[in-house]
């Protein structure tokens, strides 16, 4: 047996993937998370109001995430609701968040895929780049960085947010704030919808060349946006069979009936199943389970979308696809909502601390995301971190095993089965710290 | 335009972290016309830190054997290597101080067929090599990373944050009871100490700009003390901040000790000092700090 190892870059975090070939055929594709973060052990005993503080540093990529899933769960311990205008707010950030994600997601980590670049600098660098009247690298971190500039503005602080506390928002967002964002979102939405478009002709000029959009077997797919309002600030989970069809909605108290979450032997990720079946979550589970984004240029994105590639859509570099989409939206969303008054109204209700168990969920650039907490005497006794990325485990392997057959054969194994092992797992862009809670 | 062939070459190596230093490194596009940025796993596909590296960026904390060979291994390609943020320059959240029921729960479940075992702790990197900069913060801000890179020697730290926050500090205003940390409305320009907020920016070293005191956010310290408590034990700082509070407060001295040992500032307040107690430890002197 002959097992190949691939260490992993442009993803978060450290992991490989292995193959074990036997006799030219493959036996076993793994995805392996290589160090475990832990934070489900290091908040044990430390008291619960201060874990808002301390769980975005679980991940300096899905910070804002984990923050406003932690104080959620909190609300939901002490039985208190934030007002409208602080849940207005959260959404900002949260969608400060998508942008600054699905930005990375597309152009630093995949992008230099499709042109088989080793990074977005080299891609910008080279004939193909040059070509364009802009630098590709310094567009993209310029898209990226409105997602920075909406975290710091809605969340108080640029990486880790401190601005969502326990039963609201610590304040509101100024008229002249507001403005200031608008005009910079304005100004840019052009380049980002550019830059889709790049990304999009690339992807269809890959998909040619390779000959394959990667696995596309009908899958499971969860999800807590809802079919006409992609609202990131998430109440339910949804899932959509693998014929396309819905199956009941189901509340993040309720996840233990629907979700199986084990170890893994071989990794620092655990894989989640729903009721024993393969599960996807991320961008495309999002954009499968929704009717209309309700803005202008997504929505037109997304009709050709689904023109193009059905509904639902199950190939797995659709993921990198619907990326594009929602970064369109999440632009578009942003500078509506930022039109609107943050400015006035209540922002936090009070509250008095009490123990019990509390669920917070939000969708979450990878999916949805769970915090629940047990609090007793006021101290966090047992916490529980239901990650996107492990949702995605199986599946990814199973996608890993697709390309591995298709480039592992009697004439031994294909050079190219490298990059295609780099593209398959960036197309779920895992987030390991996470995965390693 | 110079091709960036031409350039001084960077290469960043992430230890065992969140990826925020890495995600504020990012959010700077200035050293894209500086720099050529050969290894960054990140952001770059390249498996080896090439042997005539200029700046070697290292962030995370020491978790496991493979961490401290990749450490070695890069401090021996590079001239120039900079620790960055509080889990290099601590552990950061990965240590467990003294909480032992986390440790044991962590350990108990950290060992996997195939895989790296994980250390019994998160260390400091200059526990295995020798570091020429420190940048502190959680995590630093693109400016002081830009600062880091560009001209280190000739940059002017603010020495606290409040030399930054700009908010005044009262003296006909004492507030009895905590008011946060870190919620209550918050008045402009006064400084939160008045208003009952436990921010630590007095003892707090500056840089950041005030990010988070400006907008009226409690300082949480994650700069690290500032220079007069370098390699001092943890208690100095502490005293420093006691000291502040009683000046500036009527709030039982009690109250402020347990915040100020709470997890969430012991983090941080902790960072350049609770490493002094590892007797064979370089010190950490105040030109090395940025
Ligand atoms: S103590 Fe805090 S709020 Fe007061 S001046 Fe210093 S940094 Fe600003
Ligand atoms: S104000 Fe304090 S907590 Fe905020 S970035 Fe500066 S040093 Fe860190």
């Amino acid at each position: 047996m002959t097992t190949i190892t691939y260490p992993l870059s442009r993803i978060e975090g450290h992991a490989r993937v292995v193959i074990d070939v036997y006799d030219n055929e493959v036996f076993r594709a793994d995805f392996q998370a290589m160090e475990m973060r832990g934070f489900s052990h290091y908040v044990r005993g430390v008291p619960a109001e201060q874990i808002t503080v301390i769980v975005p540093r679980i991940c300096g990529v899905c910070s804002t995430a984990h923050q406003v899933a932690s104080v959620k769960a909190l609300e939901d311990v002490f039985g208190i609701t934030p007002p409208p205008l602080a849940s207005d707010i959260r959404e900002v950030l949260l969608l400060g968040q998508l942008i600054q994600n699905q930005a990375t997601s597309l152009f630093i980590f995949t992008m230099p895929d499709r042109t088989n670049a080793s990074s977005l600098f080299e891609l910008s660098q080279s004939e193909a780049g040059k070509a364009r009247e802009f630098s590709l690298a310094q567009m993209a971190l310029k898209i990226r960085k409105i997602g920075t500039d909406l975290i710091t503005l809605a969340g108080g602080q640029f990486i880790h947010p401190i601005k969502t506390v326990i039963g609201g928002v610590s304040s509101g967002i100024k008229r002249e704030k507001a403005d200031q964002m608008i005009l910079t979102i304005q100004e840019l939405l052009p380049v980002a919808t550019e830059l889709v478009d790049i990304y999009w002709e690339m992807s269809m000029e890959m998909g040619d060349r390779i000959g394959s959009w990667g696995d596309d077997e009908p899958t499971h797919y969860l999800a807590s946006t809802e079919a006409n309002n992609y609202c990131l600030n998430s109440q339910r989970l949804r899932v959509m069979q693998p014929d396309g069809t819905e199956a009941p909605s189901f509340d993040p108290h309720d996840f233990e009936a629907y979700l199986q979450i084990a170890e893994s032997e071989y990794s620092y990720a655990g894989v989640s199943s729903y009721m024993g079946q393969i599960l996807r979550a991320n961008s495309l589970a999002r954009i499968n389970l929704t009717e209309s984004l309700g803005t202008p240029r997504a929505d037109a994105y997304l009709r050709r979308f689904v023109q193009t590639f059905g509904k639902p859509a199950h190939a797995i570099m659709f993921f990198d696809l619907c990326r594009g989409i929602e970064l369109v939206y999440a632009l578009e969303k942003a500078q509506q909502m930022l039109e609107g008054d943050l400015e006035h109204g209540e922002t936090e209700v009070g509250y008095a601390p009490k123990d019990g168990t509390g669920f917070g969920l939000v969708e979450a650039p990878r999916g949805p995301l769970i915090h629940r907490y047990e609090v007793e005497n006021g101290l966090i006794k047992t916490a529980d971190f239901v990650i996107p990325t492990v949702h995605n485990m199986l599946a990814i392997r199973r996608a890993l095993t697709v390309a591995a057959k298709r480039y592992v054969g009697p004439e031994g194994i294909n050079a190219e089965l490298e990059r295609a092992v780099g593209r398959v797992v960036r197309a779920f862009d895992p987030c390991i710290a996470c995965a390693t809670k | 335009m110079e091709t960036s062939k031409d350039l001084p070459k960077f290469a960043v190596l992430q230890l065992s972290g969140c990826s925020g230093c890495e995600v504020s490194l990012l959010n700077s596009d200035e050293w894209i016309n500086n720099f050529q940025l050969v290894y960054m796993p990140l952001v770059v596909t390249s498996n080896k830190i090439p042997d005539d590296v200029e700046v070697l960026l290292v962030t995370g904390g020491v978790r496991t054997d493979e961490d401290i060979h990749n450490l070695r291994k890069g401090r021996s390609r590079t001239k120039k290597l900079i620790a960055v943020g509080t889990c290099a320059l601590s552990g950061g959240v990965a240590q467990f101080k003294g909480n032992h029921i986390a440790r044991e729960s962590f350990l108990k479940a950290s060992h996997r067929l195939r895989l790296p075992d994980m250390l019994p702790n998160a260390y400091p990197i200059d526990r295995f090599v020798d570091v020429d900069l420190y940048l502190p913060g959680c995590p630093p801000t693109p400016q002081l990373f830009m600062t880091a890179l560009k001209d280190p020697e000739n940059a002017k730290i603010a020495a606290i944050v409040c030399q930054e926050c700009g908010r005044q500090k009262l003296n006909d205003m004492r507030p009895t009871s905590i008011t946060g940390p870190r919620s209550g409305v918050v008045l402009p320009d006064i400084c939160l100490v008045n208003q009952g907020y436990i921010c630590v920016g007095t003892s707090t070293r500056g840089g950041c700009g005030a990010l988070c005191t400006r907008p009226g956010h409690a300082c949480v310290g994650c700069r690290g003390p500032a220079n007069p408590y370098l390699n001092k034990e943890p208690k100095f700082v502490l005293d420093n901040l006691r000291r502040v509070f009683a000046r500036m407060t009527d709030i039982p001295a009690e109250e402020i000790d347990a915040v100020l040992e709470s997890p969430w500032l012991s983090l941080f307040l902790g960072q350049f000092t609770d490493y002094t107690q590892e007797a064979d430890l370089p010190l950490r002197t105040k030109e090395k700090m940025l």
